[in-house]
């Protein structure tokens, strides 16, 4: 998709025009954060229509509780992509949605994304592929299992016969492999 | 130091910054973070970590989503300026007549959803009016062609018995009680030339057989019993001729009790009536 001119405010910025209620808030929230959270639903449910209900009540509840974030207790992006994926993590759990969308396996969806946006391909989505191969595959499940399925690290224990100690520490050399990434 | 680097290895972290932890966990690492500026570090760390990671899968929503989505969000703004700039603008008397106003409407829809609820609760009371008689008429008709069907197969049977009348080839045997059961009678209608044998249940006369038992026809041919078929007197079918098991020549006609399904054997001490032809 072609650059148009969107909004960008600092964090700081931000909140305070989101808290306030203004109308820059509402833009530069979208213009800013849409495609990352549009990307993580999408995952999640599988089904545009869906997700784009999805983000829509997200932003609705992040313009109503904008009060309530603390910026000491964390960065602005994690306080609202735990609102998205909550939003959909409840959605897929739903009993509409499960009669309507029988189990899709999660592996699948990174290439049902690439297929389904084939149109707008995104030359970055072959830089998620590769980075999600960087990772091992016990990590990459445990981070697919709790980042994208919305299981607590305890049902992943579970889930996956393991320790909940060797839960924690594999998900965080997940991330730790995700940062050296990014870096 | 050490404690604060096995803090930061044990994952609980990633678990914040995820939200997978109770409200009081989540408070013990805020409190472990304001203390320590090492683990606050960490945790922005992880937190940019995650942020990039959405990043890089982001995708792009339809263009149309971001007018749906401000609308939504800047209606409900419209609404709360306009209530800011009543208050502060505008009039004590314009200000009465603007909650009048919004009195009314509100005072509106409460009658209408007053009218509403009534509406919807006499429609169900007619709607359960209607499903009961439709279930009755549904009983009615099943009972109906019941009849029907009964009514039909009596005709039929009836027509059936005429004709039995009519053959001339029909005999009419009367079965005589034997010395135990002198005071029985049966009719059997019998055409040779038709290899058909009825009973006639309407004027039979016989000894109520007991509980499992049978009555059983019998014909003698040729100095053999030979099984017709089992009948019962009941009142279901009492007044029917029955059509027994077909048979061409016989000598002699006799009825005896027997088990449920008949005997192979005639039990001839239970034998009620007898015709020898």
């Amino acid at each position: 998709m072609a650059k148009k001119h969107k909004l960008s405010l600092s964090e700081e910025e931000l909140v305070l025009a989101l808290q306030r209620h203004d109308k820059i808030g509402a833009e530069a929230l979208y213009d800013m954060y849409s495609a990352s959270l549009y990307g993580v639903i999408f995952r999640i449910v599988n089904d545009t229509a869906t997700a784009e209900d999805v983000l829509q009540e997200v932003f609705v509840k992040i313009w109503h509780s904008a009060a309530s974030y603390n910026n000491t207790k964390g960065r602005l992006f994690t306080w609202i992509v735990n609102i998205a994926r909550n939003l959909a993590i409840d959605k897929v759990r739903s009993k509409d949605y499960k009669n309507q969308f029988k189990n899709q396996e999660l592996e699948n969806n990174v290439g049902y994304i690439d297929k389904h946006n084939s149109t707008e391909y995104k030359p970055e989505l072959l830089g998620v592929k590769e980075l999600v191969d960087k990772l091992r595959p016990e990590q990459k499940s445990i981070l697919d299992l709790i980042y994208f399925k919305g299981y607590t690290h305890t049902e992943a224990a579970d889930e996956l016969g393991m320790p909940l100690g060797t839960i924690k520490t594999r998900l965080r050399m997940a991330i730790q492999q995700l940062r050296k990434h990014f870096n | 130091m050490e404690e604060i680097r096995a803090y930061i290895e044990s994952g609980v972290l990633e678990l914040y910054v995820l939200g997978d932890m109770s409200t009081e966990e989540k408070l013990q690492v805020e409190a472990m973070a304001q203390k320590h500026p090492a683990i606050q570090a960490e945790l922005r760390e992880i937190e940019i970590a995650m942020e990039m990671y959405a990043d890089a899968q982001s995708v792009e929503p339809s263009s149309q989503l971001r007018d749906r989505v401000l609308n939504s969000l800047l209606t409900n703004l419209g609404d709360d300026r306009n209530l800011r700039t009543v208050k502060r603008n505008i009039p004590d008397e314009a200000r009465v007549v603007a909650i009048q106003q919004r009195a009314t409407t509100s005072i509106f829809y409460k009658y209408a959803f007053a009218a509403s609820l009534l509406l919807l609760c006499i429609s169900a009371v007619a709607l359960g009016i209607v499903y009961n008689r439709l279930q009755d008429s549904q009983q009615q008709l099943v009972s109906l062609r019941l009849n029907e069907q009964k009514f039909t197969r009596q005709v039929s049977f009836m027509n059936e018995e005429l004709n039995v009348f009519r053959d001339p080839s029909f005999r009419f045997i009367q079965l005589k009680g034997t010395p135990k059961t002198p005071a029985s009678t049966l009719t059997v209608a019998w055409s040779s030339k038709r290899s058909k044998v009825m009973v006639d249940l309407s004027s039979a006369k016989l000894p109520a057989p007991g509980k499992g038992k049978q009555y059983q026809l019998w014909a003698i041919a040729n100095g053999k019993p030979v099984d017709l078929g089992v009948f019962d007197k009941t009142t279901a079918d009492s007044t029917d001729m029955k059509l027994m098991k077909s048979i061409a020549s016989a000598q002699a006609f006799a009825v005896t009790i027997e088990p449920l399904g008949g005997s192979v054997n005639p039990t001839t001490d239970q034998m009620v009536v007898l015709a020898s032809l």
